[in-house]
């Protein structure tokens, strides 16, 4: 029998990352990007990653996402987008102790809403509770789980507008430096960082998308 | 009725009698937050005669009780008066309970440990209260002109039915205070008791649940500075060097210093006990600003050489000294595994020896051996450590959690150059206790502090503070053997059992006495991590290891688990082997026989798993059956049902709620508790990491019946506790298939 | 050091604190409120919980400048005369057995309560599994929050 609760995960059988490059040369699934793919307004925020139109490459925005989803299963991304309605805590990604639930809103329910413990900033200490003025987990109608998802499953999710929160590339490409997500390289003491900087996260991200947001066959 | 002799305390009686002579008694309330409580606080009357140490009676109609012992949350502050209000034949709601400070020559034992305040208190308590009802009666017939023995009582009022005589109390105690103390009184008989044996709510509760200061950590007084201390993060390691250039400079930041707060020169006891001697402190205007400068220290440690130091008996000035050994090194908890595992394979200290175990063994059809570890763990006392201390050139008052101020006196006198009885501790209501406070190294700490600073001052530890300095329930193996014939027939069994830095053996209990060949085995390795009392010490492992063995025992043996226990247990009655049993085996067997009834066992529920367990410690026999649920894959317990003989209940629902909270704390520990060394670090520091049970995983429901008897009152806080262990791990079984074997049970259970 | 402005169970106050100071040790040291506890400072043990604009927030890791103007309710204010259901069912339950934790068990319930007037023991476990209660009196704390609903309803 299994102990689910604050069960330490399993070895991901799904954690393939570094053969996905070389997947990606058969890929033949395409995602469909939402409203203004084309748009030569299109920018990136910071100047050098400058790219004004989706050029579709399966092998180059393949590769980029299995960077991508290096970070987005790290437990600083993951911890909060759980497959249950409990967040996950620490770098083993156990249940959050005291089991604060996900709410409708993503904030928390009854005693235990998210900002009852976490501040807009991190509290100091190892094993504080970490903050931002945002804190939540996604809600109960749009879920984005990414605990437990294939690369292919992640990658189909986040540009599903029914299931990104209706985003479109401007946006998600936006979503690179939401306050929430910067802070996954600001954790606080104690906590890894993902296995990318920002700005290496950042520019897998971009490159993904504007090379067409392929996902890769597993 | 029965009649006691009035030797409980001669000394509080003539105190009372000097104390009463003058008619009148100021009370020193201090500090505010131990007064009394009950009835209206501020009725108090200032007039009031004191009949013995005890017992206080106001003019107007006031009685006041005082509760001798320290308060942790086992309600003595409730039962212990409801014993004197037994006897001294007074309502309840007359009565208003007081906190006793610290005082030996008034009081007798104000020691709350090893579940001992009731039984020891037991008869001193309904000796002072059937004794000032005495001198009551002695009063009236006095002023009446009647036989003392036509009068009668009841709820506070004296009659004297020829005559038709009446009085209160209140209207005899000033006469009463003044009359020599009876040296024989006669005691109630237990069907006469009208408040023992009752519920009565916890004289706090109101305070507590308003809020008010009634815990050390409250404490606050004019010109009080905030003390912290750094102690060295490992266990082997010693200050080395400090560097205070930041910290001294920030904001409300007093002074900054090393101390000893114990010098070899002086004769520690048991209850000394602390690893660190030497730590930086730093004082300040708040808990805040001391943390943050606490932060700011840069320190350096070194490598403590082993230390050898002389320890004596607690409580005894002259008695002879040991010597006792801290041994060099940081320490590991995978050593400690490999260690306990090659001592687990030589020859122990031999503790009891009956028949021929070796000879059995050789016979044996069959042999099945099996080995149990438990971690060490801390007490987690919700309210940290912390203590008030005010010492001047003359005199030092302290107040704070404590259980054993009598153990600490001594040690305080010898290191502040201070008379005994100029060293006042007051007892603060404690947050929680389980052994932890026994040890009063913080106490000792504060006074040195205070004394250094010539300034009161308040030593508040953080949590992490208080999870890494030590004192904690030590780890164990334990090792059982069964040599069974070919009819699985118990011929022999074999206890081998350790632990650092103590064993865990207890030789003389069961299964002692109920085995022709049998043998117990200790041994020990000696560590520098501190370890000390925790609820139930070396029973809450033992119990556990034992009642699981007995458990697998009784499979192997194709035999029902309860009347596997009660066939021992029968032999231990009638024919019992050896001389040395410290149980009686009929009481043992009667709480199984309870819980086999109230439990139905035998009729279990489609998709509930039972686990049995029973055993005896601190004077008290519980038996426990817990049923555990699987549902989404996770076992939980979901109900338990306890059955005590602890002798007669002194305050029904309290002790409900003691046995209650035992056996959720015997959850929570078998299924999470451990505390893993890395390096001699303790690697955990605080709640987030170190899993104590919450509100889920506490089960739906505890039965808690009591045998009802008339003996006298024995343990309670502990003994619920370490029967829970075993009948966890053997529902665990049931419902897994897997013997769990390993404390905390967790671990088995997430590794896939 | 800055100037901050507080209103804690109805009552204003003015302090000069350092602005990163929390909640609890103003509570505690400057304003002489101890009801509400420290056991861990890292908001694991839920005895800080006081009310800040109606959320059960973990007073220990609280900065005071997050409270400037906000409605701050503690033990000490949760009812004027110690009777609030939640009191009152405590003290019939007689829940405590040391006590520390049972101001913040409380001011969680009170949360609890106003939002599901009737609880079940699945939205207890939900709501009061962040406060730790080292004496394990939670079958107790349970059964005294049914006891509370009963009481706020007037069915009791």
């Amino acid at each position: 029998m299994r102990y689910n609760t604050r069960h330490k995960k399993e070895k991901r059988p799904y954690n393939i990352v570094a053969a996905l490059a070389v997947l990606a040369i058969i890929m033949t699934f395409m995602v469909t990007i939402a409203a203004n793919s084309r748009s030569t307004a299109l920018r990136a925020t910071e100047d050098e990653i400058i790219d004004d139109a989706v050029k579709r490459d399966s092998v180059k925005s393949v590769a980029a996402f299995s960077k991508v989803y290096s970070v987005l299963i790290s437990p600083r991304c993951v911890n909060c987008h759980p497959a249950g309605d409990v967040p996950l805590q620490g770098d083993d990604s156990h249940l959050h102790t005291m089991f604060p639930q996900r709410g409708k809103d993503g904030k928390g329910i009854l005693t235990m809403k998210c900002t009852n413990c976490h501040q807009p900033e991190n509290t100091p200490g190892t094993h504080t509770p970490p903050g931002s003025p945002n804190w939540h987990l996604p809600p109960a109608d749009m879920k984005m789980v990414f605990e437990g998802k294939s690369p292919r499953e992640l990658a189909k999710q986040i540009m599903d507008p029914t299931k990104n929160g209706n985003k479109d590339m401007k946006a998600l490409i936006a979503h690179a430096d939401d306050e929430l997500v910067k802070w996954g390289w600001q954790p606080g003491e104690g906590r890894t960082l993902p296995p990318l900087s920002h700005r290496e996260f950042k520019e897998a991200w971009i490159t993904w998308l504007k090379n067409g947001a392929y996902a890769p066959t597993n | 009725m029965t009649s006691a002799n009035n030797n409980m305390g001669r000394r509080s009686f003539l105190k009372a009698a000097l104390l009463a002579g003058g008619g009148m008694i100021l009370h020193f309330h201090w500090p505010a937050a131990a007064k009394a409580t009950g009835a209206e606080a501020g009725a108090i009357a200032e007039e009031s005669y004191e009949l013995n140490s005890y017992i206080k009676i106001s003019k107007d109609g006031i009685v006041t009780l005082l509760n001798p012992n320290p308060e942790f949350g086992q309600n003595v502050k409730t039962s212990m008066p409801m014993i004197l209000a037994e006897e001294l034949d007074i309502a309840w709601d007359q009565v208003v309970v007081e906190q006793a400070d610290f005082y030996p020559e008034r009081f007798r034992r104000q020691f709350t440990g090893g579940s001992q305040s009731i039984r020891q208190g037991w008869s001193p308590l309904r000796t002072a209260g059937a004794t000032a009802r005495q001198m009551l009666i002695l009063a009236a017939a006095a002023q009446w002109n009647v036989p003392s023995d036509e009068i009668t009582t009841e709820q506070g009022v004296l009659h004297h039915q020829q005559t038709g005589k009446k009085g209160s109390y209140a209207e005899f105690a000033s006469a009463a205070a003044k009359i020599p103390v009876p040296e024989n009184v006669k005691l109630k008989a237990v069907k006469d008791f009208s408040i023992v044996g009752t519920s009565k709510k916890n004289v706090e509760l109101n305070n507590i649940l308003t809020g008010k200061p009634l815990f050390g950590m409250d404490y606050n007084t004019e010109g009080m500075l905030i003390a912290m201390i750094v102690h060295p993060p490992a266990f082997g390691l010693q200050l080395k060097s400090l560097d205070d250039r930041v910290a001294k400079s920030m904001p409300g930041i007093k002074s900054i210093f090393v101390i000893d707060s114990l010098t070899g020169a002086i004769v520690q006891n048991s209850f000394d006990t602390t690893s660190f001697t030497r730590f930086a402190v730093v004082v300040g205007n708040s808990t805040w600003e001391v943390m943050q400068a606490k932060k700011a220290l840069k320190l350096e440690w070194a490598e403590e050489p082993g230390r050898t130091f002389k320890i004596g008996s607690p409580g005894q000035a002259n008695a002879k000294t040991t010597d006792a050994t801290y041994p060099a090194g940081l320490e590991s908890s995978d050593v400690h595994r490999r260690q306990m595992e090659e001592f687990s394979k030589k020859p122990g200290k031999i503790l009891r020896k009956d028949g021929d175990p070796e000879g059995a063994f050789k016979i044996a059809f069959r042999i099945i051996e099996r080995t149990y570890t438990a971690p060490f763990l801390a007490h987690n006392t919700m309210e940290p450590v912390n203590c008030f201390a005010h010492v001047t050139s003359d005199s030092a008052i302290l107040y704070g959690p404590l259980q054993a101020p009598e153990f600490t006196v001594g040690t305080l006198s010898k290191r502040l150059g201070l008379p005994k009885d100029k060293i006042r501790i007051n007892l603060a209501r404690m947050g929680g206790g389980f052994g932890r406070r026994a040890y009063g190294h913080h106490f000792i700490e504060a006074a040195v502090i205070s004394k250094h600073l010539n300034a009161p001052i308040k030593l508040v530890y953080t949590r992490e503070d208080e999870m890494t300095a030590g004192i904690y329930r030590p780890t164990y193996s334990a090792t059982y053997r069964a040599a069974l014939d070919k009819d699985n027939k118990l011929l022999a069994l074999h206890i081998k059992a350790g632990g650092i830095p103590e064993t865990p053996i207890h030789a003389d209990r069961f299964p002692a006495g109920a085995i022709e060949n049998y043998l117990a085995e200790g041994w020990q390795i000696p560590s520098n991590i501190t370890i000390g009392a925790f609820r139930a010490p070396r029973s809450n492992f033992i119990a556990a290891a034992e009642q699981s063995f007995l458990d697998e025992l009784a499979m192997e043996m194709k035999k029902d688990p309860i009347d596997f226990r009660l066939e021992l247990l029968e032999r231990a009655k009638t024919n019992p082997v050896g001389k040395r049993n410290d149980y009686d085996a009929s009481r043992y067997a009667g709480v199984l026989e309870l819980v086999r009834e109230k439990s139905n066992w035998g009729k279990t529920a489609q998709g509930v798993h039972r686990g049995v367990s029973a055993y005896f410690c601190h004077n008290s026999y519980v038996a426990e059956v817990v049923d555990l649920v699987v549902s989404n894959n996770e076992p939980k317990v979901e109900k338990v049902v306890a059955a005590i003989d602890c002798g007669i209940v002194v305050n029904r629902d309290a002790a409900t709620n003691m046995a209650e909270g035992a056996i959720i704390d015997g959850i929570g520990n078998a299924l999470y508790g451990e505390l893993p060394f890395k390096d001699g670090v303790p690697q955990k520091n605080n709640f987030t990491t170190y899993r104590l049970i919450r509100m889920n995983e506490a089960p739906q429901q505890i039965e808690v019946h009591f045998v009802e008897n008339e003996q006298d009152p024995t343990g309670l806080g502990e003994p619920p506790f370490p029967p829970t262990f075993g009948a966890v791990a053997n529902a665990l079984y049931q419902a897994t298939g897997k013997r769990f074997y390993n404390q905390p049970f967790i671990n088995q259970l997430t590794s896939v | 050091m800055a100037t901050i402005n507080l209103k804690i169970n109805g009552n204003k106050h003015r302090l000069d604190v350092d602005p990163s100071t929390p909640l609890l040790w103003v509570l505690r040291e400057h304003l002489n409120l101890v009801g509400t506890k420290y056991g861990c400072g890292v908001a694991a043990c839920g005895a800080c919980v006081v009310h800040l604009d109606g959320e059960a927030v973990r007073s220990c890791v609280t900065k005071i400048n997050r409270a400037a103007d906000k409605e701050v309710v503690t033990i000490e204010g949760i009812s004027e005369k110690g009777d609030h259901p939640l009191q009152q069912a405590w003290e019939q339950i007689d829940v405590p057995q040391c006590g520390y934790c049972q101001s913040g068990q409380i001011m969680s319930a009170a949360v609890l309560l106003r939002e599901i007037p009737n609880p079940t023991d699945e939205d207890i476990d939900l709501a009061m599994s962040g406060n730790i209660c080292r004496c394990g009196t939670y079958l107790r704390i349970r059964k005294a929050i049914h006891l509370a609903a009963e009481i706020q309803q007037g069915t009791k």
